[in-house]
């Protein structure tokens, strides 16, 4: 579904993605791991198509085709979905006329008819429960004076909307309680089929107790310095990434 | 009295040349108890706007309202706004004015609230918001309050924003092009003032924001 080969990327000159490879296989949940800084965010960024983020080397193919040649609302309706860390506030704008927006031109770019307005909002009560998000929220204008919770369990509402190919949740679970994380992680594991993929990015193990992945990556300063299965998580957990740090700086002394 | 207009007058070429100067004052007076006056415009087109609709509120209990979204591209300028003359009792005016500027485009709120020394109990609210697309453009408000009366009671509001990249990546990042975000967000924030149009009319002005702002944002 998605190869990145040698991915380096910079932000305003400044190195930040050193040589990240990594491939991700329909059905596949991988989990991008690592401290501050480490660069998670800005590939989440590269995916997405970013403009601030420079891409000065490498590839990235996604089905078959070359996704840095394509514009973001391209990769979009291609079927990438990005959870956002800090979804965006946009007063006066309706969930509702957003997502109706925004699936129109999903359905159009793979040559369907718009839906009707008794359909939509049909699916979007269906979409609603599924993953247990307050009606009232959709009535709101998008993200505008929602809860940091909220707001993350809309970024889930509107991938149930969209049914995206490969979803990359950037830090969705940062700032959540319990209960919000556990909506979140049962949106994901709703959606999860043989046929879609999800790159979760995050901090803390926590999130990964309900989604579990298939591959664990840990990324540090700008490279992925290790990846394995779900243990990995785990023992990160527990010594911290620290120990990352002392073992990388071993390889390089030794 | 309802009064709604939606103004799409030639805006010149791309420098501004050549193109409609719009100058309109029109006034109205509540004459009667409980007459009211409610103003609607939607001001899209010519080179030069200058459009200062206004209510002369004598009857008691008399209502004046104002609600305006005026949007300049280009070398667009507006210079727009009301005045609000209480001279009646318990007189009460509503004053919205949303200004979207594009590309060099300039944009001026210029109104006036007059409480009369007899106007006991005037009551108005003023809501002067700005949306700047790009960093060429200006807004400007010029909020004039004259009050006589001690019993009254003027209220002002202004907010300036700009479009975010943030907000049309955002857009973006759903399977919105860039152009139809713009679109959405700025109607999303004329939609006060759109509301007040009648139905067909209000369909027709969301259209026409978003063809006089195409191309404003590369």
């Amino acid at each position: 579904m998605l190869i990145i080969n040698n991915l380096k990327a910079s932000i305003g000159g400044k190195s930040i993605l050193k040589g990240i490879s990594l491939e991700v296989k329909p059905g596949e949940i991988h989990a991008i791991m690592g401290p501050n800084g480490s660069g998670k965010s800005t590939l989440a960024a590269v995916l997405a198509g970013r403009e601030f983020v420079e891409v000065t080397e490498g590839t990235i193919t996604y089905l078959g085709k070359n996704l840095l040649d394509m514009l973001p609302e391209d990769r979009a309706k291609e079927g990438i979905f990005l959870g956002f860390q800090y979804p965006i506030e946009i007063p006066g704008v309706s969930m509702v006329n957003f997502m109706k927006t925004a699936v129109n031109e999903h359905r159009k770019h793979n040559g369907l008819e718009p839906l009707s307005a008794s359909d939509f909002l049909k699916l979007m009560r269906d979409k609603k429960e599924l993953v247990e998000i307050d009606s009232k929220l959709a009535n709101r204008s998008v993200n505008e004076g929602f809860s940091g919770g909220e707001k993350k369990k809309n970024e889930i509402f509107q991938m149930a909307m969209l049914e995206p190919k490969l979803a990359i949740l950037d830090e969705t679970d940062s700032g959540l309680d319990i209960d919000a994380l556990r909506i979140v992680a049962n949106g994901v594991n709703k959606l999860k089929h043989p046929d879609n993929s999800f790159i979760v990015i995050t901090h803390y193990q926590r999130l990964l107790d309900y989604i579990i992945p298939d591959v664990v990556h840990v990324l540090y300063d700008g490279r992925i310095v290790k990846t394995a299965g779900k243990e990995l998580a785990l023992e990160l957990e527990e010594k911290g990434y620290d120990w990352i740090k002392k073992e990388i700086e071993n390889n390089v002394t030794a | 009295m309802k009064y709604s207009t939606v103004q799409n007058w030639y805006p010149g070429d791309k420098e501004g040349k050549g193109g409609v100067f719009n100058f309109v004052t029109k006034r109205g007076m509540c004459k009667g108890e409980n007459s009211k006056i409610s103003w609607t415009q939607i001001e899209t087109g010519s080179a030069i706007t200058w459009k200062y609709p206004s209510c002369i509120l004598r009857g008691d209990n008399s209502t004046g309202e104002f609600y305006s979204v005026a949007v300049t591209n280009n070398y667009q300028q507006a210079d727009t706004g009301t005045k609000m003359t209480h001279i009646g009792k318990n007189t009460k005016s509503t004053i919205v004015s949303k200004g979207i500027s594009a590309g060099h485009g300039q944009n001026s709120y210029r109104g006036l609230v007059k409480v009369l020394k007899n106007a006991s109990n005037a009551r108005n609210y003023s809501q002067c918001d700005s949306l700047l697309l790009g960093d060429k453009c200006g807004a400007h408000t010029f909020p004039y309050l004259e009050v006589d009366n001690s019993t009254s009671i003027v209220e002002h509001e202004a907010t300036t924003s700009k479009i975010g990249e943030d907000q049309i990546f955002y857009c973006n990042q759903r399977g919105i092009s860039t152009e139809d975000a713009i679109g959405l967000i700025v109607n999303g924030y004329a939609r006060e003032v759109i509301n007040k149009l009648p139905m067909e009319f209000a369909v027709e002005a969301q259209k026409l924001l978003q063809i006089s702002l195409e191309g404003s944002v590369g």
